[in-house]
């Protein structure tokens, strides 16, 4: 029998599995109240970052934690939660744009204190200008088969942004822990494996400003 | 093994019959195979309906491509076959006319593809979620659960109006407040209400405003973009939540009201 109580929600569920083990960790935050996108959306305080130069800057993200059954066949989704709000919004436009996971935060230079690493992560954001021309950075998206988690004393993701214009750019998190130390989380989404392998990234095409 | 060579019908054998009845089951068992396949590793990136179309259409090639192997050995001249077959042709499309417009529309249905299982759609007065493309016919189930199946020259050339096709869409209330009301409030009261949402989308940004100072309340206007998928149930839900939280902070929705002033009637009437 499984049990949880949160503030908002309290859920039960009957395990039919005798076997296995019970793992918690942190997930993509892309889950509650229910899955409505596969994008995660980053607004912050504009970044100016100079023709073909690099800028490192911290942001944080609402963690959601994931419970999973680890048996012979794998790993089950039992329950995922969080404590810290959710909000939606479009990257784009309605005809042609996605619906993301919208997080606003502020920009650190190092890694920021959390109040509460059970509700906020850390996203450590290497953002590349390959463009000719000076670039403002407000907005960095990023899709689910790209996030690679981990956690320790905090959950936390290192990203990498390549800026091709003021329109496009690309985003992928890497596969390295941002410390030394830190624990990969359990991949969420069945076709994560196959993008890891693949190396996926994703493509801003409307823009990363404004 | 000499029956083998006992001649059925011209010069057609039993020889020549076992080796077309092998061929047929060979091209059978072929396509069986290849649905079989390609359902397990495309049903994931595919829709269902298309697969079964693909499906289908490899597997009558491959048992004509069996037919074709097997038909030499009754020694048929295709020439002839192709006059028959064109003829036979001619004759079925004209009686299957309908059909054949049907077939075609799915085929422009599943390329252009207004609509997808799954999708929320109106199609002429029918209103509903469409569970299946055919071949020949759409199937809709309407918000009542009941089962529609039209035509797929129908859908084609009708108007489709597609709710979900867009990620986003917008909704509206209209939320009348009394007259002695501090609008300002109330605008504030819902914005926070909005904010709070998680599926009331941050861009675009919600409107609240005030939109009409009418005969019995002050009209304020509310429009929302919500992710396509759950705009009916944040409609639903939204709406309550306004009216508990403008109540909550004071905020009367009236009733429609009207103003009678008596007088007294002139003395001496």
């Amino acid at each position: 029998m499984y049990y949880r109580t949160t503030a908002s929600r309290s859920i039960e569920k009957i395990l039919g599995s005798r076997g296995g083990r019970i793992i918690v960790n942190p997930v993509e935050p892309l889950n509650l109240p229910q899955e409505v996108t596969r994008y995660l959306e980053f607004h912050f305080t504009p970044i100016v970052v100079p023709s073909e130069s690099e800028q490192r800057i911290f942001l944080t993200f609402p963690v959601e934690i994931g419970v999973f059954l680890q048996d012979k066949r794998g790993f089950t989704v039992i329950d995922i939660f969080s404590f810290a709000p959710q909000k939606y919004s479009l990257y784009g436009t309605p005809d042609d744009g996605v619906i993301t996971r919208h997080v606003d935060s502020d920009v650190f230079d190092s890694v920021p204190y959390l109040v509460d690493p059970l509700a906020t992560g850390v996203m450590e954001l290497t953002i590349f200008n390959a463009s000719r021309t000076q670039v403002e950075v407000t907005r960095a998206v990023f899709e689910n088969a790209s996030l690679n988690v981990y956690y320790g004393d905090f959950v936390a993701m290192k990203g990498r942004m390549e800026v091709y214009s003021k329109a496009i750019a690309e985003t992928t998190t890497l596969l390295t822990p941002f410390r030394e130390g830190m624990r990969a989380a359990v991949p969420l989404f069945a076709s994560r494996q196959i993008a890891l392998a693949e190396g996926l990234k994703y493509l801003m095409e409307h823009g990363v400003g404004g | 093994m000499e029956w083998l060579d006992t001649v059925v019908y011209g010069e057609v054998t039993y020889y020549h019959l076992l080796i077309f009845v092998i061929d047929v089951i060979v091209a059978v068992v072929v396509a069986k195979a290849i649905s079989v396949y390609l359902k397990k590793y495309l049903s994931d990136r595919i829709e269902k309906a298309e697969l079964d179309i693909i499906i289908r259409i490899l597997q009558v090639v491959v048992i004509l491509i069996g037919f074709y192997i097997g038909l030499p050995r009754f020694e048929f001249n295709l020439a002839d076959l192709i006059l028959v077959g064109g003829t036979l042709t001619i004759v079925i499309g004209l009686a299957t006319q309908k059909m054949g417009s049907n077939f075609v529309s799915g085929l422009f249905l599943l390329i252009e593809r207004p609509i997808k299982p799954g999708d929320t759609v109106q199609v002429e007065s029918v209103t509903g979620v469409v569970q299946k493309i055919h071949i020949l016919s759409t199937i809709i189930k309407t918000f009542e659960g009941i089962y529609v199946r039209i035509p797929n020259e129908t859908v084609f050339t009708s108007e489709i109006v597609n709710y979900v096709a867009n990620v986003a869409r917008r909704f509206e209330y209209v939320v009348g407040i009394s007259y002695q009301d501090d609008a300002g409030r109330a605008i504030r009261v819902i914005q926070d209400l909005l904010e709070a949402h998680p599926f009331v989308l941050k861009h675009p940004s919600p409107s609240v405003f005030l939109d009409e100072l009418g005969d019995s309340s002050v009209v304020l206007k509310v429009l929302i973009w919500c992710p396509s998928r759950v705009w009916w149930s944040v409609r639903t839900e939204l709406l309550q939540e306004i009216k508990t939280a403008i109540e909550d902070a004071g905020t009367v929705i009236p009733f429609p009201q009207r103003v009678i002033t008596l007088q007294e009637a002139p003395p001496g009437r």
